[in-house]
């Protein structure tokens, strides 16, 4: 059967087999039962805007399938990538139960299956159901913790270089690379990408690369960045 | 930190300004009943970034101030909270360490919620749980704007220093 962007979409959340690993998704069957009644499931192709910076918000996003790019944009078109969202993550949340304009952009890297909810009923939702309330403060306290930790490295780190290194390592601590002593990164991606995470520019973001190359702390293969020398890239976030 | 003379929520005349205060009646008996007030001083540390939630602490007067720190001791000033404001919040709601450091500005009374007793009394009481969802949203739109205002500044620097050798090069 033909799927949209070659997703094989999940139609219903009691038949997601991801469910119980997700902070938001995991809820009681009567809870679980009302958000199938309001929400609507929609694929995306790489490259969709599911809203953007500054609009009046519509309603949650909730990602099912693939990655999404979360940003700021400053007047002059700056753009500051704040975290790449994974599935199981509730997007436009705060503008959402606030009222107030979507902070960020979200954009798909991959193509997307997404769960939207309209904002009136999903006020109405969270009256009604206090356990999916909890859930969404964890989701609320998690976002928080992202934009301190964004705030942090921002503000105090001191060169580009502490930036990509501390980027790097937090990369290599995810899917079970953390352990190994020459962890893998997927690299998924690009200089421009990577130089708007850290605040600055594709060409310091190249250079800096070069040099991690040159001094053998992390060796490219394909997509695939072989971390060679983890103290070394310790010492250099640190430094 | 000097135990306050035990005031109840319903005596206070601030309260109907205050998001998370204005608690429907049942709601607010509740909330008397597990917080205890007290007199913290000016420069006192309410909680400290790193260390596990032990409650939250509301300000019914006075100001504190949120910073974080770097791995160099440097510290960065987030924003300063003032009367009204729920603290330690997110920490609290998600059982992980503090990511901010609260230190108060002026001396002044705060209540203190146990994490336990906090989360029982949100399940119990859904209105409250709901104010809680929409201080979470508030802080998380001010720290988006912090990330802002650093992150988006330090990118347009060069341009700025450009734009300044760009004229200072046309004035002579």
């Amino acid at each position: 059967m033909l799927s949209p962007y070659g997703l094989d979409i999940i139609e219903s959340c009691f038949t997601c087999k991801l469910r119980a690993d997700r902070i938001f998704c995991d809820l009681p069957t009567a809870a679980l039962q009302s958000f199938e009644a309001i929400k609507y499931a929609s694929a995306y192709p790489k490259g969709a805007v599911l809203f953007v910076e500054g609009q009046a918000p519509r309603g949650i996003f909730v990602l099912c399938k693939g990655r999404v790019k979360l940003s700021i944009c400053s007047t002059d078109g700056k753009t500051l990538i704040l975290k790449i969202a994974e599935p199981g993550e509730v997007l436009g949340l705060s503008a959402t139960v606030s009222g107030k304009p979507y902070e960020l952009t979200a954009e798909t890297i991959d193509p997307c299956q997404v769960n939207f909810v309209k904002r009136e009923d999903f006020l109405r939702f969270l009256r009604e159901h206090s356990e999916a309330c909890f859930r969404v403060a964890e989701q609320l306290s998690d976002k928080y913790n992202t934009a301190c930790h964004e705030i942090r490295s921002l503000g105090l780190s001191h060169s580009a270089a502490e930036k990509l290194a501390k980027l790097l390592l937090e990369w290599s601590s995810k899917n079970g690379e953390a352990a190994k002593q020459e962890p893998r990164v997927k690299m998924a991606l690009t200089h421009e990408e990577i130089a708007q995470m850290i605040g600055t520019s594709r060409e310091t973001v190249t250079r800096l690369f070069a040099e991690l190359r040159k001094r053998q702390i992390v060796h490219a293969k394909g997509s695939t960045l072989l971390i060679r020398n983890k103290a070394a890239l310790k010492a250099l976030a640190s430094s | 930190m000097e135990s306050a003379k035990e005031q109840s929520c319903f005596a206070c005349e601030m309260r109907p300004d205050r998001v998370f205060c204005d608690l429907p009646v049942e709601a607010l008996q509740a909330f008397d009943a597990i917080k205890s007030t007290t007199v913290v001083p000016r420069g006192a540390t309410l909680f400290a970034e790193g260390k596990q939630p032990r409650g939250i602490y509301v300000l019914c007067e006075g100001r504190a101030k949120l910073s974080v720190c770097g791995d160099s001791r440097k510290r960065l000033m987030l924003r300063v909270a003032g009367p009204g404001e729920v603290l330690g919040l997110s920490a609290c709601m998600s059982g992980k360490p503090h990511e901010v450091t609260a230190e108060m500005v002026d001396t002044s009374q705060v209540a203190f919620v146990r994490r336990k007793d906090l989360l029982h009394f949100l399940r119990d009481h859904r209105v409250a749980c709901l104010q809680v969802v929409h201080l979470l949203s508030q802080d998380l739109h001010q720290a988006y704007d912090r990330v802002r205002s650093i992150g988006l500044s330090r990118a347009r620097r060069p341009h700025l220093l450009h734009a300044a050798g760009h004229a200072s090069a046309h004035s002579n």
